[in-house]
């Protein structure tokens, strides 16, 4: 960018300077040859000083009441011209990013359940579930007579029981797992035969999981499925699915491979007691890096069960009863600890849920 | 009392206003010693004289733009434009001035004109002459847009709109102008602006209508009562500002809603009525809202307009798609 | 056989470039106060016009089109004109919206970009500024027809440029106010471009003034950098207006001496030597050239009418950017005399997310 400088001319008669009375332009016009750019004060007069060619005004050498001397700077002219505005009013931007788009035809849905608003608004004030609902309608469309017909069979099933607390939000938390999680079960059995007679079999449990996580970490995890990226975590946090009058709760025994089984037996009944008198604090319900359900001390040998995210696993034990095996050739009764373990097929293979239960068996076929 | 036609109703509501209030003006283009290529202004000339009566030059934007400017000066100008077709030079003096005044004088100056001009088909008439494009105006903040759909509408409507201190477009249906008589009596009652009048009450299914379309709308209502399906019928009469609360109230009633319009489809007013059903009014309803309109497409000339303007017929079919949509 | 017919244009100019008086000057041009006045309005536009550009180049005011150049037409065509007449104008007749009493704070609020600008505490019944061309010239003769129903001894001043001219609201106006014989004169303030079009291309018409006899009545054109030259012919002509004479076109000659709006280029389009060559005919100084030879104006009388008019200026623009805006509801206020049932609940979420912001 050149600048040229005009200096005040000689404005005749023997002046040396002139006082500056009002400017006529401002920094930015674009001025032409003999246009006023200033009125300056002389002895007999304000007298007008035109340009001397056009250009762009970049500054202004003083202000309104000021003295110049005659040849000294006036007016700075910059040779650049003035970037197009593209307009004649307002003002039309000149973007740099622009919002690149790519056209995408956007999937169709399928909605599970036709039905009109009015339809819908019915069901919601009678109480019924509009996927319960055999429609009748043509395409598949829930009437309001099959919104009636459905309510009065509710009906005759009684009011709905509204889940509420603990009820409630295993349904939730089941719901958000399932939608989730791609679970596999493998199943295999313990010969706990040596056990001794007053064994606790979820503090034996609890032992022999730590022992399985410590052999394959894989299973002790937390998985991100937004992210797809999982923990593996150096302790074992043990989450005891634990039944109540009021609901299943899973508190966590937390560090199970670093106690010695007093301890953990103390700590157990401890969560045992508190979850029975409702008095268990939220964060010891959770942090669960992987779970434990000995449901067979209700009954049952094997059980596909629910990996609640971020777990990636979930032990389960049925009920340890005497059984026919076979060993060294022949027929003999043991003691057998039916197992199951459900894992998360997102983040553990096959065949780390498989060595994890060998390795669980190994532990739990110990006498102590 | 006599009964009288839609047009003489007009003609009556002029005189009317004209008379009570001296600055009312006609102005337009064969009004005054023709009294109106449709005899709207019939009478007025030789009652009222030149001074209240202009026969203006060829000149639509100068019938508009001078009416802004007298109005702006205190006086209340009725404006015709002879046909529907010869009002879209006008629009640049209602967009950008006549509905704009008020607002972009903050009250100062204001615009109380009426611009009036007959509209719609079927009357055989040669090209450009049977227009129905009121949602052009609709659009328009500050406009009001009335259309009238009876003798007896017509008087109390045109009435209120001269009184009304902000511009009207003020669209008479033309191919009504005689087809329909009433007892309307002089008496200077105007009706309500900005609401809807339920022509006939019932509960089975809800028609929105205007203009002209009254008539199929009312034929297509007496042909469904005759098979036991009782509907309601809604002339909108003032297009803008829009009467919604009333349209609400009848289809939360009835559950159902056809709208019914000659103009073209696309865009139409109707569009605006059933977004504004599915904004406001989704759970009410049992069916979805059908329109029936013109096709989008240029109005046929006189050979082929039947085929184009909405029949009763159609107007039943629609319903019966509509009750019976489960 | 062809006939060309050439009418004789009448033009007006009584003092030339320089400030020589060339003609004899009417009487009102007699008194110095008068022309003072003139002269110190013009001072005060063309400060007003630099302040509202600088005022946009620090992003405080909207787009503007100044008047540089044109102050002798506006100021003389308002200077012609009755408190009771009205005024319809374009956007660049600023000169003359002064003249009439609009305030310098009104102006810049209304190119600020504020309605109430346009709620002129002075001239009430003038019109707004009009920005699509030549559509106020309906409204020039809307009003002339009012005074002509109501038998009122007023006139209306419609000012438009050369390129409104070639738009039909215009001749649809003219021919109106001549076969109705309304009191309305057009005045055209021909800068001699409409943006990047110049004069000779906007119309075959020799002049403009030719315009007015295919409507009936008379057309003459005046040097309009001569504020004398414009206020006499424009007053003359609001007079025969007034006294039922009829419509007239006065077609004032001047020059746009700066860009369209603040966003335009002229340069584009137009050579800078040729707009310093009319920088020679400008108004202001053949004005001052005059009351300096003849009215004894002097040094210290041109020194404090500077100062005085800046001072105004910079007292008007602060009261403008100390305004308070508006609250936002007020958008809704004035669309029809009373709000429309359909209208509240718009009102009202605006209402609402203004009190959530504030």
């Amino acid at each position: 960018m050149s600048m040229k400088t005009f200096n005040l001319p000689d404005l005749g008669e023997g002046l040396q300077d002139a006082e500056i009375v009002s400017w006529h332009v401002s920094v930015g016009d674009h001025v032409v040859t003999d246009q006023p750019l200033v009125s300056v004060e002389t002895d007999k007069a304000v007298v007008e000083v035109p340009s001397p060619h056009s250009g762009r005004i970049f500054k202004l050498c003083g202000d309104a009441g000021d003295r110049i001397e005659v040849g000294a700077p006036l007016v700075e002219f910059e040779e650049k011209a003035a970037a197009d505005t593209g307009t004649v009013v307002g003002e039309i931007k000149n973007d740099a990013d622009a919002i690149g788009h790519s056209a995408t035809v956007a999937a169709r849905e399928s909605f599970k359940v036709k039905a009109t608003p009015a339809v819908r608004a019915l069901a919601h004030k009678l109480g019924v579930d509009l996927s319960l609902v055999q429609p009748t309608g043509s395409k598949g469309l829930v009437t309001k007579q099959d919104v009636e017909r459905a309510a009065s069979t509710l009906d005759q099933a009684g009011p709905l029981e509204k889940l509420r607390g603990v009820r409630r939000a295993m349904a939730e938390r089941m719901a958000m797992a399932h939608a989730e999680v791609v679970p596999a079960t493998v199943t295999d059995e313990a010969d706990v035969g040596s056990w001794p007679g007053k064994t606790n079999a979820t503090i034996r449990l609890a032992g022999a999981i730590a022992a399985a996580c410590r052999a394959v970490p894989a299973l002790n995890a937390w998985y991100d499925g937004h992210e797809k990226g999982r923990r593996l975590h150096s302790s074992v946090d043990l989450g005891i699915a634990v039944n109540t009058a009021d609901g299943l709760f899973v508190p966590v025994l937390r560090d199970v491979g670093n106690r010695d089984p007093a301890s953990l037996s103390e700590g157990l009944d401890r969560l045992k007691a508190d979850v029975a008198v409702r008095s268990i604090p939220a964060k010891e319900l959770r942090g669960q890096t992987i779970s434990l359900s000995n449901f067979g001390m209700l009954g049952g040998r094997y059980a596909s069960l629910v990996v609640v995210p971020p777990q990636v696993a979930i032990v389960g034990a049925g009920r340890v009863e005497p059984r026919v095996v076979a060993a060294a050739g022949k027929a003999v009764v043991r003691n057998i600890l039916p197992l199951s373990l459900t894992f998360d097929h997102r983040a553990v293979t096959g065949a780390e849920a498989a060595s994890f239960m060998a390795a669980l068996i190994q532990d739990l076929a110990k006498k102590t | 009392m006599a009964e009288i036609t839609l047009v003489e109703a007009i003609n009556m509501a002029l005189a009317r206003a004209m008379e009570e209030d001296d600055t009312v003006l006609m102005l337009g283009e064969d009004v005054g010693v023709d009294g109106g290529v449709f005899r709207a202004t019939d009478g007025l000339l030789s009652r009222f004289g030149r001074r209240r009566v202009l026969d203006t030059p060829l000149a639509e934007v100068a019938i508009a733009g001078v009416s802004v400017g007298v109005a702006a000066q205190g006086f209340r100008p009725v404006a015709e434009i002879q046909f529907m077709g010869f009002i879209y030079p006008t629009i640049d003096q209602l967009v950008n001035h006549a509905a704009r005044l008020r607002n972009r004088t903050r009250g100062r100056l204001t615009c109380p004109m009426v611009l009036r001009a007959p509209f719609g088909g079927g009357i055989h008439a040669p090209e450009h002459h049977s227009e129905s494009t009121e949602a052009m105006f609709a659009h328009i903040p500050g406009l009001r847009v009335v259309i009238p759909s009876s003798p007896a509408l017509a008087y109390g409507l045109l009435l209120a709109s001269i009184r009304d201190p902000d511009p009207v477009v003020f669209l008479e249906p033309k191919r009504i102008y005689r087809a329909v008589k009433e007892k309307v009596e002089d008496s200077g009652d105007a009706l309500p602006l900005d609401t809807c009048f339920v022509r006939r009450e019932g509960s089975d299914i809800t028609f929105v209508t205007w203009g002209a379309m009254i008539q199929e709308t009312l034929a297509a209502a007496d042909e469904l009562a005759a098979g036991g399906v009782s509907a309601e019928v809604i002339d909108l009469a003032t297009l803008k500002p829009l009467d919604m609360p009333t349209i609400l109230d009848s289809v939360e009633k009835t559950g159902r809603c056809v709208i019914v319009h000659e103009a073209a489809l696309t865009a139409g007013f109707g569009a605006e009525i059933a977004a504004r059903l599915a904004e406001h009014g989704l759970l009410s309803l049992q069916a979805p809202v059908v329109r029936v309109a013109g096709y989008d497409i240029v109005m046929p000339l006189p050979k082929m307009e039947h085929h184009y303007m909405p029949s009763s017929e159609r107007v039943v079919a629609a319903a019966r798609k509509v009750l019976e949509f489960s | 056989m062809t006939e060309d017919v050439d009418i004789e244009i009448k033009h007006t100019c009584f003092l030339d470039s320089q400030g020589k008086v060339i003609e004899p000057l009417p009487a009102f041009a007699e008194d110095p106060k008068t022309l003072i006045g003139l002269y110190r309005t013009m001072v005060l536009t063309r400060t007003f016009d630099a302040k509202a550009i600088a005022l946009q180049r620090t992003g405080r005011l909207g787009t503007y089109s100044s008047s540089l150049g044109q102050e002798a037409v506006t100021v003389g065509g308002g200077g012609a004109m009755l408190s009771e007449d009205v005024l319809a104008g374009t956007y660049r007749e600023q000169g003359a919206q002064f003249m009439r009493g609009v305030t310098t704070v009104e102006l810049f609020t209304y190119w600020g970009g504020d309605e109430r600008g346009s709620n002129f505490a002075g001239p009430v019944n003038d019109f707004p500024i009009s920005i699509p061309i030549g559509s106020h010239a309906p409204h020039a003769a809307g009003a002339a027809l009012a005074f002509k129903l109501r038998d009122e001894q007023r006139a209306v001043l419609c000012v438009f440029g050369d390129g409104a001219t070639s738009k039909g609201d215009v001749y649809e106006a003219m021919n109106l106010a001549g076969v109705w014989k309304l009191p309305l004169v057009f005045l055209v303030n021909n800068n001699q471009w409409a943006i990047s079009l110049p004069r000779a291309a906007q119309t075959a018409s020799r002049t403009l003034a030719h315009k007015a006899f295919a409507c009936g009545f008379g057309g003459e054109q005046v040097d309009g950098n001569d504020v004398i030259a414009v206020r006499h012919a424009v007053a003359e002509a609001l007079a025969n207006a007034r006294g039922g004479g009829g419509p007239r076109l006065i077609e004032a000659l001047t020059y746009r001496l700066t860009d369209h709006t603040t966003a335009d280029d002229a340069s584009r389009y137009r050579d800078d030597e040729t707009v310093g060559e009319f920088w020679k005919q400008e108004p202001l100084a053949r004005l001052r050239n005059y009351l300096s030879e003849s009215s004894g104006w002097t040094r210290e009388n041109e020194e404090a009418l500077i100062a005085d008019c800046a001072a105004e200026i910079e007292k008007a623009a602060e009261e403008y950017l100390a305004l308070a805006p508006a609250s936002p509801e007020t958008m809704f206020d004035y669309l029809y005399a009373s709000l429309p049932k359909d209208l509240a609940a718009q009102r009202d979420e605006v209402l609402k997310k203004a009190a959530g912001d504030g």
